[in-house]
C-alpha cells in the first residue's frame, strides 16, 4: 500500500491520511511528491486521474480524495475502529468530516497550512472567523456528547481527529486564541505521535510555494 | 426503528446538494417525510439552525439522531443498505473515490452552471475551467458500466444526479449519454424535476443568466 502525499509543510490534504495510517499503526509506503509554484503537484498524473494529492495505491488501484481514502482504510481496518463504534458517535464523525471536506473555503484562503511559519493575527476576516467559530461549536459538541473516553473528539483517536487535524495547524500558525476547551483539544492532537513526527518532517521541509504564502515578505 | 425518517432539504429547482439523499431514498424505496425549507430568505438560516448546527440543507434526521451533509448521510444509508456502494471493493473504493471527488471539487461548474432545473441556458457559463471539469466528469462517465455508474443505481450515482440535470440546463453535448437518459428516466428523478417546474419561489440571483 502506497500514500502519494505532496509537501509536508502546505499539503493539509496529504497530512489527514497520513495521520489516520500512522496513528493507527497501519504500514505504508510513503511517496512524496512536490509542489511547483502555482500549486501543481509533479508526476502525480502517473498515480491518480485528478492530479491531485493524496492518493492512496492499493495493489496497483488508486483511491484519490482523502475521505474515500478514509472510508476505505476503515472498511479493510475494522479491528482498529477508526470511525467511533457507537452508532449515534459515528454519524456526528461522519457530518462533521464531510462539513470540512466541503466546506470551511473562507478559513482555508485566508490561513492556508503553513506548519513551520507564524503569521500571529494573520487571516483574521469576518468570514473566516465565523468558520473558527463554528469548528469550535463542532469540536465542544463532539467533546461534550462524546468524548468521555479521552481528550479527542471522539474520546479515543478516530478519522475526525485526522480529518481536524489541519486545522489545528492552522490555529497555531496564526496564534488564534481561542476558549479553553478548544485550546486543550488542540493540544491533544498536537501530543498525538503521528502528527509530531508529520510537524518534525515539515520544519525541515525547504521548498517555498509562492501560491501558499500569502504572507511571506520573502521571495517577493 | 420505528420512526420514520425526515429529510429536510431545499428548493426542488435550485438545491442540488438536497437531491443526493432525496433521490438515494427514492430509489431504496425507504419512505421518509420530507420538509422542504426555501433558500435565501430572512428566516432560512434560523429555519435551517433548527434541525442542524451546521446550517445547512440536507439534513437527515432519524429518531434521535441528526446527520448532515450530502456525502455522510448516503454513508449512513449505506451501513442499512449496502447496495449503495458496488459489491467488489475494489470497485466500491473507486465508487467512493468519485463520490468524495463530487463532494470537494467542481467549484468551477457548480458556480458557473449552477443547478436550476426548469431553465433553459444552453452554451452559457463555458469558462476554460468549466470546461476542464465537464471534461473530467465525461472521463468518469465514460467508464460506468452501465446502465449506471457500477451497473444498478448506487451512491455514487445520486452525487452525479445533480450534474445530469445541470448538463441539461446547459446543454452540454458530449458526455455519456446513455447515463443522463438512464439517469432522467428513474421516475424519482422525473418526480423531482415535476415539482421543480412547480415550485412558486424563484431567487433571482440563482437565475444566472437572466
Amino acid at each position: 500500500m502506497q500514500l502519494i502525499i505532496g509537501n509536508k509543510n502546505y499539503s493539509s490534504w496529504s497530512m489527514r491520511p497520513w495521520v489516520l495510517l500512522r496513528e493507527a499503526s497501519i504500514a505504508f509506503e510513503e511517496v512524496q511528491l512536490k509542489f511547483d509554484d502555482t500549486g501543481h503537484v509533479k508526476g502525480v498524473e502517473r498515480y491518480s486521474p485528478t492530479g491531485r494529492v493524496p492518493v492512496l495505491v492499493i495493489d496497483g488501484d488508486p483511491i484519490w480524495d482523502s475521505l474515500a481514502i478514509c472510508e476505505t482504510v476503515a472498511e479493510r481496518y475494522p479491528e482498529k475502529q477508526l470511525w467511533p463504534a457507537d452508532a449515534r458517535a459515528r454519524r456526528m464523525a461522519r457530518s462533521i468530516c464531510a462539513e470540512m471536506h466541503s466546506g470551511f473555503q473562507a478559513l482555508r484562503a485566508a490561513m492556508p497550512m503553513n506548519i513551520r511559519s507564524r503569521y500571529p493575527g494573520k487571516g483574521l476576516t469576518p468570514e473566516s472567523r465565523r468558520d473558527i467559530e463554528r469548528v469550535v461549536q463542532i469540536w465542544t459538541s463532539c467533546r461534550s456528547q462524546h468524548g468521555a473516553g479521552g481528550a479527542l473528539l471522539f474520546g479515543r483517536f478516530s478519522i475526525a481527529d485526522a480529518y481536524y487535524a489541519p486545522v489545528v495547524t492552522r490555529l497555531q500558525t496564526y496564534a488564534v486564541s481561542l476558549p479553553p476547551a478548544a485550546q486543550a483539544y488542540c493540544d491533544a492532537v498536537l501530543g498525538l505521535r503521528a502528527v509530531r513526527e508529520w510537524m518534525d518532517a515539515a520544519r525541515r521541509e525547504t521548498e517555498f510555494v509562492a501560491d501558499d504564502e500569502p504572507y511571506a515578505t520573502r521571495h517577493r | 426503528m420505528t420512526s420514520p425518517m425526515q429529510l429536510v432539504i431545499g428548493n426542488k429547482n435550485y438545491s442540488s446538494w438536497s437531491l443526493r439523499p432525496w433521490i438515494a431514498l427514492k430509489v431504496l424505496g425507504v419512505p421518509f417525510d420530507e420538509q422542504r425549507i426555501v433558500l435565501r430568505r430572512a428566516e432560512t438560516k434560523a429555519e435551517i439552525l433548527r434541525y442542524s448546527p451546521a446550517g445547512r440543507v440536507p439534513i437527515l434526521r432519524h429518531g434521535d439522531t441528526v446527520v448532515w451533509e450530502s456525502l455522510a448521510i448516503l454513508e449512513y444509508l449505506a451501513e442499512r443498505h449496502a447496495q449503495l456502494w458496488p459489491k467488489d471493493r475494489a470497485q466500491r473504493a473507486r465508487a467512493r473515490a468519485i463520490a468524495a471527488e463530487m463532494h470537494s471539487g467542481f467549484s468551477q461548474l457548480r458556480e458557473h452552471m449552477s443547478m436550476n432545473v426548469r431553465r433553459r441556458y444552453p452554451g452559457k457559463g463555458r469558462t476554460p475551467e468549466v470546461l476542464a471539469d465537464i471534461a473530467r466528469i465525461s472521463a468518469i462517465w465514460a467508464e460506468a458500466t452501465g446502465p449506471f455508474l457500477f451497473g444498478e443505481f448506487g451512491a455514487a450515482d445520486a452525487m452525479y444526479a445533480p450534474v445530469v440535470l445541470r448538463f441539461r440546463t446547459y446543454a452540454v453535448e458530449g458526455p455519456n449519454r446513455r447515463y443522463m437518459d438512464a439517469m432522467l428516466a428513474l421516475p424519482a428523478m422525473r418526480d423531482w424535476i415535476e415539482a421543480s417546474e412547480r415550485e412558486p419561489e424563484s431567487i433571482a440571483e440563482l437565475d444566472l443568466y437572466e
